[in-house]
């Protein structure tokens, strides 16, 4: 654990709202290793970009990180200075969104926004700052690099904005790199080219990566390690292999079934049906209960803890749901 | 370039719009001939004038007469300074124009900073004095602070003077008193707008990147904030200039408001007319200046 580039434990976040205290992160725990790309997954709603956007302090208000730990290189990020935080934030630890249209400044240039972090961290001055930035902007496969510094982001594609936050994110050489649904807003093809460029960090760069997804098709694309988020919590956490071949929490294996080309088909269950609860409104026992088709009186009245039950397999389920149900 | 042509162009017939406008409403207003005279005149010399001002014409020919002068710069004499009435108006501008753009400018150095710092502190006991302020400068009647002023400034502590012009102690005042109307408007829509901005994704990248939250608020939010604002700021000035007559009376200002507003009375039309053109070619002016402002903050508009 020591030996983790990024380690979250315990990880509490809350939204004091008019309407009472809305808990959207209950208790994260994972971690990522030096050059490992961990995918989150779950449907919407479940804590996955606030879990990502607590890590840099970015929660929006009123949101606040009310429990837990973040080491990042066996720093406390929450006990360092503010100061020390933003040296981290675009240097060590960069961040890409979801929205390429809105994740871009529209009033400034390409190259005055991906200058702006090199300048920032790396005390380069405005003209090697915006070769830096040209030299980012190829890398990351922009044709006619030396142009588009002097666009605006409404004058790039959805696609071409999203290499750009990805040159930017990539430009002072992050250890981390949290991709929160990079591709979702983008279309297939244009989704494929990026999902290689991350994958080609991990080996040019050795970069950590977190990448944030719906998408359990991205997931076998790209990760090595496998969180599944529902409701606030982590369900269940194992390698990407072993989470395809032998998915335990009945959430993950809801999950599977709905991926379109799946090699590993689940008879059991359909779509998972039912929505996410309400973090204002959360059921008893087991967050999954009430769209669970194995649930149980224990599952509606006693909350399941993570249970590590295999050297690198994690879930929060009482029962082993392989066998088809209760066991 | 080609944009600042296109718009000049616009403009021409803009400005036909209000010539036959303010054509129109001098003469449908009442026989300004019966004012012109003294009580004691005769029927013989109200024809002989009218005769004399082309006024028996009909009114397609006295318009033409009129649209002519017009373009040769001639909008008549004043038959009260018996001077031509452009150069009565041209005389009172650089008054109109001084205290417009001072006013402005108290208005920006006011607003802006609250406006942000409103924002950037929202339901705080800052933001509640703020926009509590912002509500009674927009409550104060203009004349109420005008003379408020005076008396604080100019009588208790002697500091200002009471009115008139001259140099730049007589402009304070006056300035401060249009300037806090527009300051109180424009820190409630630059606090509303950049609140809205600061929730945009692009903040947020801004501030994954490590910048300081003064970069992140003076650099990305306010550039975008600042948009909406452009075009307010536009029509206050163009107000300030043409509508001023409150300050301009409280103070003794010799700007076009006063001048206007004697011209209607007394029924000076070349005057009225004269004042009303150079009024309307300001705020045109203006407003190509905010269009201007306004492309210059916002690359997404097309300059086509
Ligand atoms: N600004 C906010 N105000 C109140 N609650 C919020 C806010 N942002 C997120 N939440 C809560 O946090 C939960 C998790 O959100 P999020 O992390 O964005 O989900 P995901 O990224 O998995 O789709 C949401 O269901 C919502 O209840
Ligand atoms: S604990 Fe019960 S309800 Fe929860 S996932 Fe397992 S079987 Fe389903
Ligand atoms: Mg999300």
């Amino acid at each position: 654990m020591s030996t983790s580039l990024l380690n979250v434990e315990d990880l509490k976040v809350r939204f004091k709202t008019e309407d009472g205290i809305v808990p959207s992160v209950n208790g994260v725990t994972f971690h990522v290793d030096k050059g490992e790309t961990v995918a989150i997954v779950g449907e919407s709603g479940c804590g996955k970009s606030i879990t990502s956007l607590s890590i840099l302090d970015l929660i929006p208000s009123p949101g606040e990180i009310h429990h837990g730990r973040i080491d990042f290189n066996g720093t406390d990020l929450q006990a360092i200075k503010k100061k020390q935080l933003r040296k981290l934030r675009g240097n060590e630890i960069s961040m890409i969104f979801q929205e390429p249209m809105t994740s871009l400044n529209p009033v400034f240039t390409i190259g005055n926004q991906i200058s702006e972090s090199i300048r920032l961290h790396q005390r380069l001055g405005k003209k090697k700052a915006l070769m830096k930035s040209i030299e980012m902007l190829d890398r990351v496969g922009i044709p006619d690099a030396e142009a588009v510094v002097r666009r605006f982001p409404h004058q790039l594609s959805g696609g071409m904005r999203q290499r750009v936050m990805i040159a930017m994110a990539l430009a002072c050489n992050p250890k981390l790199l949290i991709a929160d649904e990079p591709t979702t807003a983008l279309d297939v093809t244009i989704q494929a080219q990026i999902l290689e460029l991350i994958k080609q960090l991990k080996t040019d760069f050795d970069t950590g990566v977190i990448l944030i997804t719906h998408d359990l098709g991205v997931v076998a694309e790209v990760a090595d390690r496998v969180v599944v988020m529902y409701a606030g919590e982590v369900v269940e956490e194992a390698p990407v292999e072993e989470l395809f071949a032998n998915p335990k929490h009945p959430y993950t294996l809801g999950l599977l079934s709905s991926v379109p080309k799946a090699e590993h088909v689940v008879d059991e269950l359909g779509t998972i049906e039912g929505n996410v609860p309400n973090p204002a409104d959360m059921p008893e026992g087991c967050k999954f209960h009430p769209r669970c088709p194995f649930a149980t009186d224990k599952c509606r009245n006693e909350h399941p803890e993570l249970e590590q039950f295999d050297s690198n397999h994690k879930k929060r389920c009482f029962y082993d749901v392989e066998k088809g149900g209760v066991a | 370039m080609k944009f600042l042509l296109r718009q000049i162009l616009r403009i021409i017939p803009v400005l036909f719009i209000i010539s036959l406008i303010v054509f129109l409403l001098v003469r449908v207003t009442g026989d300004p001939i019966s004012l012109m005279l003294p009580e004691t005149a005769t029927e013989q010399d109200k024809a002989e004038l009218r005769q004399s001002l082309g006024l028996n014409e009909p009114l397609y020919v006295q318009y033409f007469t009129y649209l002519g002068d017009l373009v040769t710069g001639d909008f008549g004499e004043s038959f009260r300074y018996n001077q031509p009435a452009l150069s009565i108006v041209l005389e009172r501008l650089p008054a109109s124009l001084e205290l417009a753009f001072f006013s402005m400018i108290i208005a920006i150095i006011i607003s802006i900073p609250l406006g942000v710092l409103s924002a950037i502190k929202r339901n705080s006991f800052i933001d509640l004095f703020i926009t509590g302020g912002a509500v009674l400068g927009k409550a104060m009647p203009n004349f109420w602070l005008g003379i408020m002023l005076i008396l604080l400034f100019a009588v208790q502590f002697n500091v200002l003077p009471v009115s008139g012009t001259g140099s730049i102690y007589h402009l304070i005042l006056p300035a401060i008193t249009l300037g806090t109307a527009i300051a109180a408007e424009m820190t409630r829509l630059i606090r509303s707008s950049m609140l809205e901005i600061l929730s945009q994704e692009y903040i947020r990248t801004a501030r994954s990147k490590g910048l300081i939250e003064a970069i992140v608020v003076n650099k990305h939010a306010l550039r975008n904030a600042l948009i909406p604002v452009v075009t307010i700021m536009a029509l206050q000035t163009a107000t300030l200039i043409g509508g001023t007559l409150i300050t301009e009376t409280v103070f003794s200002w010799p700007g076009m408001g006063q001048l206007l507003i004697q011209a209607v009375n007394l029924r000076d039309m070349a005057v009225v007319q004269a004042a009303t053109f150079v009024i309307a070619i300001l705020v045109i002016g203006s407003n190509l200046l905010a269009d201007l402002t306004y492309r210059y903050l916002d690359p997404r508009i097309k300059y086509d």
